[in-house]
């Protein structure tokens, strides 16, 4: 019996060995393991020995029942593994991916959306107009003389009904200083219009962000601060910034605000013509005019705001030469800036 | 810690209401966390006298007992003014004063009866604190002393009603640990005079007991007192004195250990007291005992009064006897040196412990009391010897002790007197009003904070006021002036000028600290994130973002099939051409003019999107909606060696369109829509209620002709998007997303598949099938529609996944095979749908 025993054993592991597939493990299972194989009927002839040797002869049993159960479950896990094992030896991994479909914001709203998380992130809120004014929020209420140029049909787009295409987001201020007490901190972006005749550094419809401040204490240190804020964020941490006297109607004093050259670093290139200073856009402290115009006591608060051309911030950040580049929205210049946001 | 009010009131007159006093003190800045209210207990409750107890035959432990209640009118009464009562407490005794509620009473969660109890007449319940509302024991019955008068009303003997705050005390306020620091803080707030205990002088005729007293640790015991008595009467508390022990959570033991407990609860400062007799000699020969203050020995053992032994290491301080130790030090006495009914003689401790060693001893032995609570919160040393007096004239009126000679003291570097400056400008810069000089001194001597004089400004706690204070202080600028206080010791908490403007603000109240105006929500911050998130959608979707002018070619409307003088068109007085004369009513001419740039530019697939105002003139002026539209031709995505581009169609942009407005949770409905450049059998228009989100559709292919596009030749479709920007912004206002519980049971997927005739379309199908059941059928999907030569004329097949869930129960097959029943059957009744 012990013989046969062992033959079995041999016998059954070769097969174990040759399983390929879940339903082998089973049969093979069955044909050593199940109630017509010969281990189980070994048990049943147990009762034929001497009592003396059934324990020792009951332990072999045991050992073989135990061994090929051994077998058949690392046979079984080896199967399940291999089955999911799929190695791909023959494949070009060189071969593009899978592309995305998805499509990108024009650079001009890019660079809109990057200043509204500056100004937001530096506690402003974002104000919002209309892009068709009356001569009161565009020149009146910004304290500008009747007779001023700007107000020329060569310089502004009128519309029926008396009415124009506001020249400036600082329209804005005036809405939100009627509407709302000082503290205020809002910045306004918006299109723009003036007539001027489409060329590589003007457009008849543009994109200002105005930025208006008027609280206590406000003073043109809080304008420079601001400025070299926004710079540093939107053009790297080592650019740097300046205000130089300059004149508009609304603010008093007014300026321009410069930033180093962000292609030479301030060293004088063919971007900056030579200066080393970027022009950024016109600044100031809040003229007490427009204070008093709309009702608020200049004694008490202070102001400063500031505009930005949108246009000039992206052509900058780009490198973009001409200015109607950016509205041809033609595919080639779109999908240049689909990585950008 | 749990305030009773009954005794609050002993230091401050309070007649506010118990929801006024939850408020004064949470606002006061003391956390109540718990406010009970100990009810007035009926009249029909007394003390009685048992007169006798038996034992009822065949129980354990029922007692007949004739209980007297004197002169108290009660009907059951017999003549000897006795009253029946079944009892079952073990503690009943026939002698005893107890508490009984006679028939009619309603306690707390019972109302007492007269009633058979084996087959005896009961005529009230004795009662134990817990039925009575008063505490949690449940011990036994109530026995009262013996002095009080049978008859006499429970309410008065339990001063009930009463209301009983768990107050929260932050860690930093050691003071605030015992009644007179909350009624302090109180009375500052509400600017009442605190009461305190009256102090009777000690009179010593006596210098019988001894007792050394060494000091080995003056570093973690600052000052240690200790005053020695004798001939003290060990003896329960009076009345007064266990119930309001018991109404703060303690439990009474004895008189002197009560008063011990009552100081610490009033003062917030703990005590001790040794029995002199147990305490040993460190000289064997020496005629009296010793205390040292020392670190534990190592491994030294100390059986203490909760009954445990603990193994001390070396670190701890101990308050030892001349040989072992007595005391953990400000955490528990030894059981042997413990007060018993046999002590005569006593030593009463009022000590000071460095916070830092009580908290690490404490933390080590996981062993805390009402006194480590307390001392780890720092108290300080320069009180102790008046705690020690205001416990010395307890014991001596409540247990009749003699003094036994003056106090040992050991203060070996006593505090010195500590001295702040705070500026009142200083409290309106840092908190926003401002307080009158008379109102900041009002506040603070409630607090007991001593006003010294005016001055220059100094930072930090000042030894001496020499030099700092000045006579004409109104020269002072305001950022100099300064009042100056002389700092409770109490107070650990106050060493710099914003610790007190702290107590200032907390004190007048933070309610009257002004909202200062900072933001006006000027910024419409939803639009402003709809707008975006549309943007982002598109992109997403696989558009690139357009930008064109905002004035237009009125021709082109024409152009698009719109009659011109229908349109609202604002013109513009100066326009720099006839095709830019009009602001722009729509943005879909210019989208197809870029579309016909970019094919002009030999891309085939474009997909652009723009959004922007329109300028629409109306009655009165003018409006400026905000659109996103968007066009598309010829394929979905790039071209990739794996899988086909599929070509741009109907149900791609009805998933674009569809898809945005579900992310947006907005519910939606859709119909067929009607626009001069559309073709009207392939557009559908969005419905918000009856608000228009949105169209798409596929734009007439003989109007492209006006923009030079052939689609002949090009052989694809366009198609456009249009949104009305502002609608969506609008409805989406009231959105919000509500989290459903997830069924804990299976769902079960069904599939139905079915000929429908032609005309019959899908949203009446779906709409027809969610009606059925809408609890159960939580989703439909369609999976595949098939229409060929093997599906009858006028049919085409249908094929849905049904999936149903039930939020309370698992679903049978039987409840299933019903719904699907029902489904077919209003299927086929409703639209002659045939099942395959």
């Amino acid at each position: 019996m012990q013989n046969q025993l062992a033959t079995m054993l041999e016998e059954a592991g070769r097969e174990i060995e040759a399983c390929a597939t879940a339903n082998d493990i089973l049969n093979t299972k069955a044909k050593y393991l199940g109630k017509k194989s010969l281990l189980n009927g070994l048990y049943g002839r147990m009762k034929d020995l001497e009592p003396s040797e059934r324990p020792a002869f009951g332990n072999l049993l045991n050992e073989a029942r135990q061994q090929l159960e051994t077998l058949l479950n690392a046979k079984s896990s080896a199967i399940k593994a291999q089955s999911w094992k799929k190695e791909n030896t023959d494949m070009d991994f060189s071969m593009p991916g899978m592309p995305s479909s998805r499509g990108g914001y024009h650079p001009l709203s890019i660079v809109r959306r990057q200043i509204d998380e500056v100004f937001i992130s530096l506690g402003f809120e974002i104000a919002e107009g209309l892009d068709i004014e009356d001569e009161f929020h565009n020149f009146d209420a910004l304290n500008t003389p009747a007779d001023h140029p700007s107000r020329n049909l060569a310089d502004t787009f009128y519309v029926e009904g008396g009415r124009l295409l506001r020249t400036q987001t600082s329209t804005v201020q005036i809405r939100v200083m009627e509407s709302y007490q000082p503290p205020i901190r809002i910045i306004s972006p918006g299109r723009c219009y003036r007539n001027d005749k489409p060329d590589p550094s003007h457009s008849p419809v543009f994109h200002q962000v105005e930025a208006l401040v008027v609280d206590k204490g406000i003073s043109m240190s809080d304008l420079t601060d601001t400025l070299q804020n926004f710079a540093s964020i939107m053009f790297g941490a080592r650019v740097r910034s300046r205000i130089r006297p300059h004149f508009f109607p609304f603010t008093e004093p007014s300026a321009e605000m410069d930033i180093s050259c962000v292609a030479c670093s301030g060293a004088g290139c063919r971007v900056c013509k030579g200066s080393g200073w970027l022009e950024m856009g016109g600044a100031g402290m809040v003229d007490p005019n427009v204070f008093d115009i709309l009702g608020i006591d200049s004694e008490i608060y202070t102001g400063f705001a500031f505009g930005l051309g949108i246009e000039r911030i992206a052509m900058l950040k780009y490198n973009i030469p001409d200015m109607r580049i950016l509205f041809e929205n033609d595919l080639r210049m779109l999908n240049q800036f689909r990585g950008e946001l | 810690m749990k305030v009773a009010l009954s005794w609050l009131k002993k230091y401050l007159d309070i007649p506010e209401s118990v929801s006024e006093l939850s408020d004064l003190l949470t606002f006061a800045g003391i956390e109540v966390e718990d406010v009970k209210e100990l009810k007035a207990l009926p009249a029909s409750v007394i003390a009685a006298r048992v007169v006798s107890a038996e034992p009822v035959p065949k129980t354990d432990h029922l007692q007949l007992c004739q209980v007297d209640v004197g002169e108290y009118p009660f009907a059951q009464k017999g003549e000897d003014n006795c009253v029946q009562v079944i009892c079952g407490a073990p503690n009943c005794h026939s002698g005893m004063i107890a508490v009984l509620a006679l028939p009619g009473s309603i306690l707390t969660d019972l109302e007492i009866k007269s009633a058979k109890i084996r087959g005896i007449i009961s005529n009230g319940m004795l009662c134990s604190e817990r039925e009575l509302g008063i505490s949690d024991s449940h011990a036994g019955i109530i026995e009262l002393p013996q002095d009080v008068l049978v008859g006499t009303s429970v309410n008065e003997l339990y001063m009930l009603p009463d209301v009983v705050f768990d107050l929260e005390i932050t860690p930093n306020r050691s003071d605030l640990l015992g009644y007179l620091g909350i009624a302090r803080d109180l009375g500052a707030k509400l600017n009442r005079k605190l009461i305190e205990p009256e102090l009777t002088e000690l009179s010593v005729n006596f210098d019988r007991l001894k007792l050394g007293l060494k000091n080995m640790e003056p570093e973690l015991c600052p000052r240690y007192t200790a005053q020695v008595f004798d001939n003290v009467q060990i003896a329960e508390s009076p009345l007064w004195l266990k119930v309001a022990l018991i109404k703060s959570g303690l439990r009474p033991i004895n008189n002197v250990v009560d008063i011990t407990n009552y100081v610490m609860l009033e003062t917030g400062h703990p005590l001790h007291a040794f029995d002199y007799d147990k305490l040993a000699s460190e000289d064997t020969n020496a005629s009296h005992p010793d205390i040292v203050i020392r670190k534990a020995r190592p491994k030294e053992e100390m059986l203490a009064l909760d009954g445990r032994s603990y193994i001390l290491e070396g670190d701890e301080l101990v308050i030892a006897d001349g040989q072992k130790a007595s005391a953990i030090a400000g955490v528990m006495g030894s059981e042997f040196s413990g007060i018993t009914p046999q002590s005569r003689r006593i030593v009463l401790e009022s000590a000071a412990f460095h916070p830092g060693s009580i908290r690490k001893t404490s933390y080590k032995l996981k062993l805390s009391s009402d006194s480590s609570y307390r001392f780890e919160r720092h108290l300080a040393a320069d009180k102790a010897h008046l705690i020690s007096q205001r416990a010395s004239n307890l014991i001596q009126e409540l247990a009749g002790g003699e003094l036994c000679g003056p106090l040992y003291d050991e203060y070996p570097n006593p505090l010195p007197d500590q001295y702040l400056a705070i500026r009142p400008s200083r409290f309106q810069l840092l908190i926003g009003h401002s307080m009158s000089d008379a109102e900041i001194q009002a506040y603070l001597s409630c607090l007991s904070f001593e006003f010294k004089g005016y001055g220059r400004y100094q930072k930090g706690l000042q030894s001496s006021l020499e030099q700092l204070l000045v006579n004409d202080a109104s020269v002072l600028p305001s950022q100099e002036y300064a009042h100056y206080y002389l700092v409770p010791s109490f107070r650990v908490d106050v060493s710099r000028e914003a610790d007190i403007l702290e107590e200032l603000a907390r004190l007048s109240g933070y309610d009257k600290v002004p909202q200062k105006l900072v933001n006006q929500q000027i910024m419409d911050r939803h639009a402003y994130r709809i707008r975006n998130k549309i943007m982002d959608w598109m992109v997403n979707w696989g558009c690139y973002e357009t930008l064109n002018y905002s004035f237009c070619d009125p021709r082109q409307m024409e152009d698009l099939g719109y009659e011109p003088q229908s349109l609202p068109f604002i013109n513009l007085i100066n326009p720099q051409s006839s095709n830019q004369s009009v602001m722009r009513v729509s943005l879909i001419p210019q989208l197809i003019t870029n579309l016909a740039y970019n094919l002009n530019h030999a891309e085939r697939n474009v997909k652009l999107f723009e959004q922007a105002k329109v300028y629409h003139k109306t009655e009165t002026g003018h409006q400026e909606p905000m659109q996103m539209a968007a066009i598309f031709s010829g394929m979905r995505s790039a071209e990739h060696w794996q899988s086909k581009a599929q070509t741009i169609d109907f149900s791609w942009v009805k998933g674009c369109l569809e898809s945005m407005l579900g992310s947006f949770h907005l519910p939606h409905t859709s119909r067929s829509c009607e626009r001069p450049y559309l073709v009207t059998a392939e557009s559908r228009a969005y419905f918000s209620e009856d608000t228009e989100l949105g169209v798409f559709g596929r734009l007439k292919p003989e109007l492209l002709a006006k923009w030079g596009i052939d689609l002949s030749i090009l052989k694809q479709d366009v198609w456009i998007i249009e949104c009305n920007v502002d609608a969506i912004v609008a409805k989406t206002r009231s959105v919000s997303i509500t989290y459903q519980p997830i069924s804990r049971f299976p769902a079960v997927l069904r599939d139905l598949s079915f000929l429908a005739p032609l005309q019959v379309q899908y949203q009446d199908i779906r709409e027809q099938i969610l009606a059925i059941d809408p609890a159960l059928v939580q989703e439909i999907e369609v999976f595949d529609e098939y229409r060929s030569k093997q599906i009858p004329e006028g049919f085409r097949s249908l094929s849905m996944h049904i999936i149903l869930q039930d939020q309370e129960k698992t679903l049978t097959d039987e409840r299933v095979d019903q719904l699907m029943d029902l489904v077919q059957k209003t299927l086929t009744d409703k639209y002659d749908i045939r099942m395959r």
